[in-house]
């Protein structure tokens, strides 16, 4: 995946990285950067909910940029076009700007396919950047699941010219031949590769099965972010056994969970999908390493279904604050 | 395993990360005790620490007694013995009186 610099026709070259909420698509990008990929690349961090959280893994990016506060693919559309735009007028002003490309890391709940059509459609953006390229990350663990009862998981994978099975160490024996049978019946055309945090694993695709995928009701509760100041002043312990709770009893509503909090040994990095929660990081303090807007320590994002907004908070303020 | 007990005490549960020191582990087990038996009480259930068995002991009304090692296994033994999940967004939670 070599960066194209010096493109003949002189567009930017831009390369979209999508997958559902949790797959592991920041890890990814990490890696890359970790080997030197995508070092002069532009970086657009796209977040469903308000609370940057993804440009903290990115710290070795040249320049990265947060895009917070709705998909990409329909209410944060102008805010993208926007940020391209500006893109691409520094790279012709400057003709120096540094960079090599765009990549777009999209969130969890947009399809990169609609983000391509809308781009494609821009009178500007059709004449001055290239679609290189639609990475979509799928989790090897919960992909299965995704697949059966998310139209939007299956619409990832349908506009993808790669697709990257994630965490394909933590999945059954069987069931990553048959996830990736599933996906080549989807998309029979994209290449299909597996990665553990970033660095590839061989996969044996052999002859599996693939496995059967319902008709999904089109009217599903929509995936909604919800935010929970839960406070700069050492809420961990609190904050860790209300969520753990939650989690167990709602784990199938709340996808994904992320956030900064402090506790006593420092600030975490909270990550969570469905009751899989990863070893909380413990992120440098000083500011200087970062790209891209500082963390909002004290707010988590839940993004879930079939919750209320209400109750999460009277909830919170009654077991956690 | 613990010798003394011979409990599988499982190190590394996501909860227990942010304390960086034996003192500060200890008082987070008991910080975390009473959060955990807020949770709790709409349910007539009670944790338990000793500071010395590893993990934590939860009771029922009736006086059973399981010893679990980690928050994730007191949530899935509670609603067993409760007979529902703990759900912290339930009316029974939110609604509880004390």
């Amino acid at each position: 995946m070599k960066a194209e610099a010096g493109r003949r026709d002189g567009r930017i070259p831009l390369t979209l990285l999508g997958g559902f909420l949790g797959a592991g698509k920041s890890t990814w990008l990490r890696h890359q950067l970790h080997e030197g990929r995508f070092r002069k690349r532009h970086f657009l961090v796209n977040e469903a909910a308000l609370t940057p959280v993804d440009n903290l893994l990115l710290g070795k990016a040249a320049r990265v940029e947060v895009l917070a506060g709705g998909c990409a693919c329909c209410d944060g559309l102008p805010a993208l076009v926007a940020a391209l735009r500006q893109i691409c007028d520094e790279a012709t002003t400057s003709g120096a700007s540094g960079i090599d490309g765009v990549l777009l890391e999209t969130s969890g709940l947009a399809d990169p396919g609609a983000i391509a059509v809308a781009l494609a459609a821009d009178q500007v953006l059709a004449r001055r950047l290239v679609m290189e390229k639609v990475v979509v990350i799928v989790d090897a663990v919960h992909g299965r699941d995704q697949l059966a009862g998310e139209p939007l998981a299956r619409a990832q994978v349908e506009a993808a010219d790669e697709l990257i099975l994630s965490k394909p160490l933590l999945a059954k024996y069987g069931d990553l031949a048959r996830l990736a049978a599933t996906i080549r019946v989807l998309n029979p055309t994209a290449v299909i590769s597996a990665a553990e945090h970033g660095t590839p694993v061989s996969l044996t695709l052999g002859s599996a099965l693939p496995f059967p995928l319902p008709v999904v009701a089109a009217m599903a509760e929509p995936i909604r972010p919800y935010r929970i100041e839960v406070g700069k002043d050492g809420g961990w312990i609190a904050l860790s056994t209300w969520l753990s709770a939650l989690l167990q009893s709602r784990g199938d509503d709340v996808v994904r969970v992320k956030g900064i909090v402090r506790a006593p040994a420092g600030l975490l990095l909270l990550q969570s999908v469905r009751r899989m929660v990863q070893p909380p990081e413990i992120l440098p303090e000083r500011d200087a390493w970062l790209s891209g807007p500082a963390p909002e320590e004290g707010m988590i994002v839940l993004i879930g279904r079939n919750l209320d907004g209400e109750l999460l908070e009277r909830s919170w303020r009654r077991f956690g604050a | 395993m613990c010798s003394a007990c011979g409990f599988p005490a499982k190190p590394g549960h996501w909860t227990d990360a942010g304390a960086s020191s034996p003192a500060e582990r200890l008082r987070l087990r008991f910080i975390r005790l009473a959060s955990v038996n807020r949770l709790l009480a709409p349910w007539g259930l009670k944790a338990h620490d000793d500071g010395a068995t590893p993990g934590l002991q939860l009771f029922a009304p009736g006086g059973a007694r399981v010893l679990v090692d980690d928050l994730e296994s007191l949530w899935l033994e509670a609603a067993r013995m409760a007979g529902e999940p703990i759900d912290p967004l339930s009316a029974r939670a939110l609604d509880h009186e004390g």
